[in-house]
Formats: C-alpha cells, structure tokens, sequence
C-alpha cells in the first residue's frame, strides 16, 4: 500500500472493494443476468405493493437511483433483497454509508466498484457501476482505463501469488 | 518462500538492466523505492516477459485521464479481491 492516503482513507478503499465484491456475489446468487433483469432465483418485490417494513427503503433507493443512475425504477437487486426487510435494510444501509462522499470521493468508489465488478465478471454489477459513472459523464475511454488497471493488477496478482514472490513494498517509517 | 530466484538487478544485462533501470527511476518517484521491487525482479529471467509487461504497465498506470492515486486505488482493489499478498 503506498497511497498517500492515512488509515481511514485506506479503510474506506478496502470496504468498497469488499462491499462491491460481496454485492457481485449476491447478484450472481441471484440469477440476476443484468441491469434490467426481470428477476431470477427469487421474486422481485414490487415497490408498490411492499410490506410497510421495505416501502421506505425502497422509496428512499428509488430517490438514490434517481439520482445516481438517472432511472426511475428500483434496481432490481434490491427488489430482491426486499424479501428479507432486515437484509435488505443492513445492506442498503452499509450501501449508503460506503459508497457517499468520504476521504474518497463517491465516484472514486464506484470506479472500485466497477474495477471489482468487472474481476468478478458479474455482468449485473458491472453494468449497474458503469452506468452511474455513465451518468456522472463518464466515457468509453474511462471504462477502458479502469479495466486496463483490472486487467493488469490480475497479470501481476497472478505471477506473483504463483511464484510466491514476498512483498518488498513497506510503509512508510513510523507506521 | 519464493519458487523462483530474483535476479539482482546487478546481474542484468542488455533490455532488462535498462528496463530495471527505468522502473526504479518510477518507483522512486512514485513511492520512494530505493531498490527495484520483487515483482519485477521475478520475471526478469525471460527478459521479453518483463518488457512486456512493463510496457503495458506503463500503458495502463502511467497514461489516461484519472490521476495515478485514482488508478492505484483500483489496483488495491484488484489485489485484494484475488487475496494477492504481495
């Protein structure tokens, strides 16, 4: 690690990463085979029709969607997760806490969303981080970037996990 | 344990040694390194193999739109997905 960021901006990188990775798996459990996927494994709850325990959450997802995909639907992983009011509810919660503004801003952390969506190769997600950054403005030329980083790091990842290769990389004195 | 021996930068020669050359002049750069890393050290015996990916790291890490914090941001991310120590 040598980032230049202090412990919670490097604490704040590792939870996105892990959140977006345990997110990839939810949505590949799922079934879900994109964006715009009428459901799979289990129903999707219609947010005009959810119990009272999920339909402030999924009003308060629909406004997020809104906002950061320019969609007025809610995403369909979360439609599933609305079938367990306190799962969904912890992981929307987590969601929102992780991916706002922070040390890291909160397009820095979707592009850690898509980079991990994409080693995943999770279409759900993939698609679902590309189009907020789609969004934001951004382009083909940045999608390309950030899988040209994904696509590097799992070069090197690789031959150095296969040789066993220790790491020199050390922190900076005093930490 | 290392499964292969890392060549010591002392011993390259011809496109490695100038390659070896140019990543400790980044990495001193970019994060202070005084000796050239590990990773690249290992993959130096087929000196083709580290030309080619240093020339896709320089590709990759060094040119673009986002700064190189933001890259190094997803790198981390990467790794840490494939449980890459290193």
């Amino acid at each position: 690690m040598r980032l230049g960021l202090d412990e919670a901006g490097v604490t704040e990188l590792l939870a996105a990463a892990e959140h977006a990775h345990a997110l990839a798996v939810v949505a590949a459990a799922l079934l879900l085979d994109g964006l715009g996927s009428k459901g799979g494994l289990v129903e999707l709850v219609d947010p005009l029709k959810a119990r009272d325990e999920v339909a402030g959450t999924l009003a308060d997802i629909e406004a997020l969607a809104r906002n950061a995909l320019g969609v007025e639907v809610v995403p369909a992983v979360w439609r599933a997760l609305a079938g367990n009011p306190f799962y969904l509810d912890a992981t929307w919660q987590k969601e929102r806490v992780l991916m706002a503004d922070g040390r890291l801003t909160a397009l820095d952390k979707r592009r850690v969303g898509l980079a991990v969506a994409m080693n995943a190769r999770v279409r759900y997600w993939i698609e679902y981080h590309a189009a907020v950054l789609r969004h934001a403005g951004g382009t083909d030329a940045d999608l390309l970037e950030i899988l040209g980083v994904v696509d590097h790091y799992n070069s090197l990842n690789l031959i150095t996990t296969a040789m066993q290769i220790e790491s020199d990389i050390r922190p900076p004195a005093g930490h | 344990m290392t499964t292969i021996r890392l060549l010591d930068p002392a011993e390259a020669t011809g496109r490695a040694q100038a390659i070896f050359e140019a990543v400790l002049l980044r990495e001193r750069k970019v994060f202070g390194a005084t000796a050239v890393s590990n990773v690249w050290r290992c993959m130096a015996h087929v000196p083709e193999y580290l030309e080619a990916n240093w020339n896709r790291s320089r590709a990759l890490m060094q040119r673009g739109r986002f700064t190189p914090l933001q890259r190094e941001l997803i790198a981390v991310a990467v790794s840490a997905a494939n449980r890459c120590h290193y």
